[in-house]
């Protein structure tokens, strides 16, 4: 390495992204355009960071085989924070392969990283958990150390563990306080926002309060019968009946549910669940059918009774019943309920659940977009839209030096 | 040409606090190194840093008898090791892609990385006097018995090789083995090579033939 590359890296490391910037700003050799790509990502024009990092790859010679592979690491990360998922995660696995057979574990290990938070962001939860169960942290430096933890505080939080995001979010604070960066340590206090705000409204018995993660946590592994109005589902006792494509039927449980343990008048049944029509002898024959179809989806986990005036829920083994309802209803709350359960969705299949038109489907993502409430993946048929991740990933960029000798 | 697997006698470090040696120098009982903000005294019998001087320090670094030279950014600092203090600044040849550097005769000799290159400068002025072609990179470079040597780095490959002053070629080649780079290049005047590991933070004494 030369003067001015080690006079840069040392000031990028410290976190004087201008005063590496201007080092270096007028050099187009490999090591200065990587240095080039990584400061201005760290200032945020990722754009030309992209770009840069794209020629730094292509400059190092073919001997500077890690050095590339970091450059592509950089450049993945860069793909992953300004969410163009279409950058090809078998690059990224290729890169990973260089750095571990070259002994660069720190590196090889943040490329794992990356690719589990874009399965994270992609909404494979599965896979992603997989991934960081496979990936050892231990040689990760405390910046990654907390990047990583971040990343399974995400998951756990989405799978509704709140110990585990716990202590997920203690490691990552450790880690962060061990980097010595205020903007991580940032991060990740706002990553805990998340545990220690209310996430969801609950009605039970008329009443209505606000409910932290943990006590949603709670409420799902206790006696209660929770009509979830987040994921459109029915829960107790660890059974589960998914409502999401049958809007009608959820309608009348969340009525149902709301008014326990008191029952509900057809009128008021018929007015929630087929959207305010007046009830006409048709309309409560319909609802004779559908409160059929709802005590077959609830069997085992609740009654349906038939009342003098409509109906009532009768949970299963004399247990309460509860709504489980996001903070917000707003006019496209029922379209974020869905997305909330961190998966990722396509119109169609919102438009499905939702029971109403692909357009009022598309009308509702595109307004939330703008929001930045939702955001799409992919193009056409293979477009999915998703909530952003409950637990951010750190914004600032985490590249490790892309050095040929560093 | 000669080439033949370096013989690597002893190594010091890494050092805490001084992670990684960006130049080397001998001043007759102390290894200086380049750690970035610092330059650091080495007892090379001990293996003990024993003091060091804080000044920004980013590559090559030399001795002339009396004062060390060492490359900053864009410039090389002449300092007097007694006092620590920054008698005077020349710019470096390289603009700053300057990497290695030697004292001899009078002149200074300064590795220019990735231009491929060691330019024999003035060392009052910075003045280039001549400069010498080399087909790698240039991380390092000394003067022992009238012979050049430089060190390289690119990858995984490393080596020292003596070069001939007048046309650049390669008389002699001594391989580092896999993973162990050099960054900084100092002979101690007899039988021995000091040899800065860049991020390894390591130095290594390495059999002169």
């Amino acid at each position: 390495m030369d003067s001015l590359i080690t006079a840069a890296a040392q000031a990028l490391a410290s976190g004087d992204t201008l005063g590496a910037l201007k080092r270096v700003a007028l050099r187009d050799d490999a090591p200065a355009l990587a240095l080039r790509g990584i400061a201005m990502a760290q200032l945020g024009d990722l754009i030309r960071a992209k770009a840069l990092l794209k020629s730094a790859a292509r400059a190092f010679g073919p001997r500077e085989a890690v050095a590339r592979a970091r450059c592509v690491v950089a450049e993945a990360e860069i793909a992953l924070v300004s969410r163009d998922l279409t950058w090809p995660p078998k690059t990224l696995e290729a890169a990973r392969k260089v750095l571990e057979a070259h002994g660069d574990r720190v590196n090889a290990a943040h490329a794992g990283n990356i690719a589990i938070r874009r399965l994270v962001l992609i909404g494979r939860l599965d896979e992603a958990e997989q991934a960081l169960a496979a990936l050892d942290p231990t040689p990760l430096p405390p910046t990654l150390r907390a990047a990583h933890e971040l990343v399974a505080v995400g998951i756990a939080v989405r799978r509704l563990r709140t110990h585990a995001a716990r202590a997920a979010l203690d490691r990552a604070q450790l880690a962060a306080r061990r980097a010595d960066m205020p903007v991580l340590m940032a991060e990740v206090e706002t990553a805990g926002h998340v545990l220690s705000m209310p996430a969801a409204r609950m009605v039970l018995r008329g009443n209505e309060r606000p409910l932290l993660l943990a006590e949603v946590e709670a409420l799902f592994s206790g006696g209660t019968l929770v009509v979830d109005a987040c994921r459109h589902v029915v829960r107790a006792a660890g059974a589960m009946v998914s409502l999401a494509s049958r809007p009608v039927l959820f309608a009348l449980a969340r009525a149902l549910a709301e008014a326990w343990p008191a029952d509900v008048s057809r009128g008021a049944l018929i007015a929630r669940a087929f959207r305010g029509k007046h009830a006409d002898e048709s309309h409560r024959a319909r609802l004779r059918v559908e409160i059929g179809r709802l005590r077959a989806e609830l069997a085992g986990l609740a009654e349906v009774s038939a009342t003098k005036r409509g109906f009532a829920l009768c949970p299963a083994g004399a247990a309460e019943a509860a709504v489980l309802a996001p903070l917000v209803e707003g006019p496209h709350a029922a379209v974020l309920a869905f997305l909330a359960d961190g998966e990722a969705w396509s119109s169609s299949a919102l438009a499905i659940a939702l029971g109403t038109s692909p357009r009022t489907v598309q009308r509702a993502l595109d307004a939330l977009a703008g929001e930045e409430k939702v955001q799409a993946i992919g193009r056409g048929r293979a477009r999915r839209w998703m909530s952003p991740p409950l637990s951010s990933f750190p914004t600032i960029l985490l590249l490790p030096g892309p050095l040929p000798s560093d | 040409m000669k080439t033949s697997a370096a013989t690597i006698l002893r190594e010091y470090g890494p050092f805490p606090g001084a992670e990684r040696v960006h130049g080397v120098t001998f001043d007759g009982r102390h290894i200086w190194f380049a750690s970035g903000d610092r330059l650091n005294a080495l007892d090379p019998d001990s293996g003990e840093v024993v003091r060091s001087i804080e000044v920004a320090s980013h590559a090559g670094t030399a001795f002339d008898g009396e004062f060390l030279y060492q490359i900053a950014e864009d410039v090389i600092h002449k300092i007097d090791p007694k006092t620590g203090q920054i008698l005077s600044t020349i710019p470096a040849p390289g603009n700053g892609g300057d990497s290695g550097l030697a004292w001899a005769e009078g002149t200074l000799w300064v590795g220019q990385h990735r231009g491929r290159r060691i330019h024999q400068i003035d060392p009052e002025t910075g003045k280039i006097l001549r400069t010498i072609e080399s087909n790698r990179v240039v991380t390092g470079v000394t003067w022992v018995d009238g012979q050049l040597w430089h060190g390289t780095w690119e990858g995984d490959d490393s080596d020292v090789r003596r070069i001939d002053p007048q046309t650049g070629e390669v008389l002699e080649r001594l391989d580092m083995p896999e993973g162990a780079g050099v960054s900084g290049l100092e002979s101690d005047g007899g039988g021995c090579f000091f040899c800065g590991g860049g991020n390894s933070g390591k130095i290594r004494a390495v059999r002169r033939p």
